[in-house]
């Protein structure tokens, strides 16, 4: 297997997933669609069911991963250096959605799907993804525990404005940012609240700190330190 | 966006020749979708996989190693070992450095136990040197003895493709033996129970070592 059918096999996944969008507002997502969505590409059924064999589970991921990667080519092009960091997430998030605002009803379909519990870990893996792209575009670096805290409240944002876009009907969607600006203003309050939280932190290791104060008396420093 | 003319002649052969339904055959091969490995999924992105691990579980011990000097030095640090414990920490220091950039640089996630390796470096370091200066140094030797199996482990395992992180290792490892021997020259032998320390000590990083991997 070299790099240069790879890019091939991709970009005829990419072509088929396109078409696949028309279609499945009537189908659903699955291989009635992408049977019709082969016939649309001029390629045997056999074929395009070859490069998708796990049918709605496999066309739905790479529909994802796809959306991913239109987004952060956009990202790129954009240049995200000027903007503060809530501004960044705001504009990649609803860069995604304007991208795709034209198959809605193909998410929509595509979400009811994921909220099967079978399919729990795809939709988990996928909002993974999504988020860490994001943050990965917006120029997150953390190596600690910050990595997981960030992509878990974008998590939350994110999928939470995406119930909101799908029935979103204001021009420009103008009320799908709005809710996006206030929930992550919500994010943005949280190290005000943790602040708080740890001054009542500070309480309970008083006793600990206290402690500090007896370690002259170890042997170890008193003979040897 | 209507026809796939394009695809080459050696992709079609590819896709006609993978198991249909009605001949046995994994359903998924390397670089379908629905396979573990990520969106380029192929061959590689197994390798790539197992390669992503090495970088979390390095990072994960560079931190934590970072953890135990500075426990030490709070201890020892006002000791006549203080300067030979900042400069190992530096050390340290350095390589966390490094992994933290190779880590973002290829988009591995870090550890999820971060936050314990913190709290648990901490505790070992600061709680071997308050065993005295010589357990603190026992404790040296067995985790960099560790750390020196691993990253030899992982040097053989490094496809040549990766020249440059291999130099890497290569390069730290050197210096964690250097820590291992100034560990020995400050007489780690001699602290009490030293087999069971350094037992202990050695068994406990090989299992941060296995999480780490994994987590």
């Amino acid at each position: 297997m070299d790099a240069g059918m790879d890019m091939d096999i991709d970009a005829a996944r990419d072509r088929l997933v396109a078409a696949v969008l028309t279609h499945v507002p009537f189908d659903g997502w699955g291989n009635a669609a992408l049977d019709r969505a082969a016939a649309d590409c001029d390629m045997a059924a056999e074929t395009a069911r070859a490069l998708f064999p796990g049918g709605a589970r496999d066309l739905i991921n790479w529909h994802s991963r796809w959306a991913d990667r239109r987004m952060m080519a956009q990202l790129d092009a954009d240049g995200l250096e000027e903007m503060r960091i809530r501004d960044r997430i705001a504009h990649a998030v609803m860069t995604r959605f304007e991208q795709n605002a034209g198959d809605r009803e193909a998410v929509r379909s595509a979400l009811s799907f994921l909220a099967l519990p079978r399919n729990a870990a795809l939709a988990a893996e996928l909002l993974y993804r999504t988020v860490d792209d994001i943050w990965f575009a917006c120029g997150d670096r953390s190596t600690d525990w910050n990595f997981y805290s960030k992509r878990g409240l974008l998590a939350g944002v994110y999928s939470s404005t995406l119930i909101v876009w799908l029935d979103d009907r204001s021009e420009g969607f103008e009320e799908t940012r709005g809710f996006l600006d206030r929930r992550i203003g919500n994010v943005m309050a949280i190290p005000k609240i943790t602040k708080r939280a740890r001054k009542v932190g500070a309480v309970a290791t008083f006793v600990p700190r206290r402690l500090k104060a007896f370690r002259t008396f170890w042997p170890a420093r008193a003979t040897r330190g | 966006m209507t026809d796939v003319k394009d695809m080459t002649e050696r992709t079609k052969k590819a896709v006609d020749a993978r198991p249909g339904p009605d001949n046995a055959g994994p359903k998924y091969l390397p670089g379908d979708p629905g396979v573990r490995g990520g969106v380029r999924g192929d061959a590689r992105g197994r390798a790539k996989d197992d390669i992503a691990a090495m970088i979390r579980v390095d990072q994960a011990g560079e931190f934590g190693a970072q953890r135990i000097y500075a426990g030490q030095i709070s201890v020892l640090g006002k000791g006549p070992r203080g300067d030979i414990l900042r400069h190992m920490q530096e050390q340290e220091q350095h390589h966390l450095d490094s992994f933290n950039a190779i880590l973002t640089a290829r988009r591995v996630r870090p550890t999820i136990l971060t936050p314990f390796w913190h709290w648990a470096g901490y505790a070992l370091g600061a709680g071997t040197a308050m065993m005295g200066e010589k357990a603190a140094m026992a404790c040296t030797v067995a985790i960099e003895e560790t750390i020196d199996d691993h990253y030899r482990q992982q040097h053989d395992a490094l496809p040549e493709s990766e020249a440059e992180l291999k130099d890497t290792i290569e390069r730290f490892r050197q210096e964690e033996l250097e820590h291992r021997d100034i560990g020995l020259e400050h007489g780690a032998e001699g602290a009490p129970a030293y087999p069971v320390l350094y037992g202990a000590i050695k068994r406990a990083s090989k299992l941060a070592i296995w999480l780490s991997e994994r987590f």
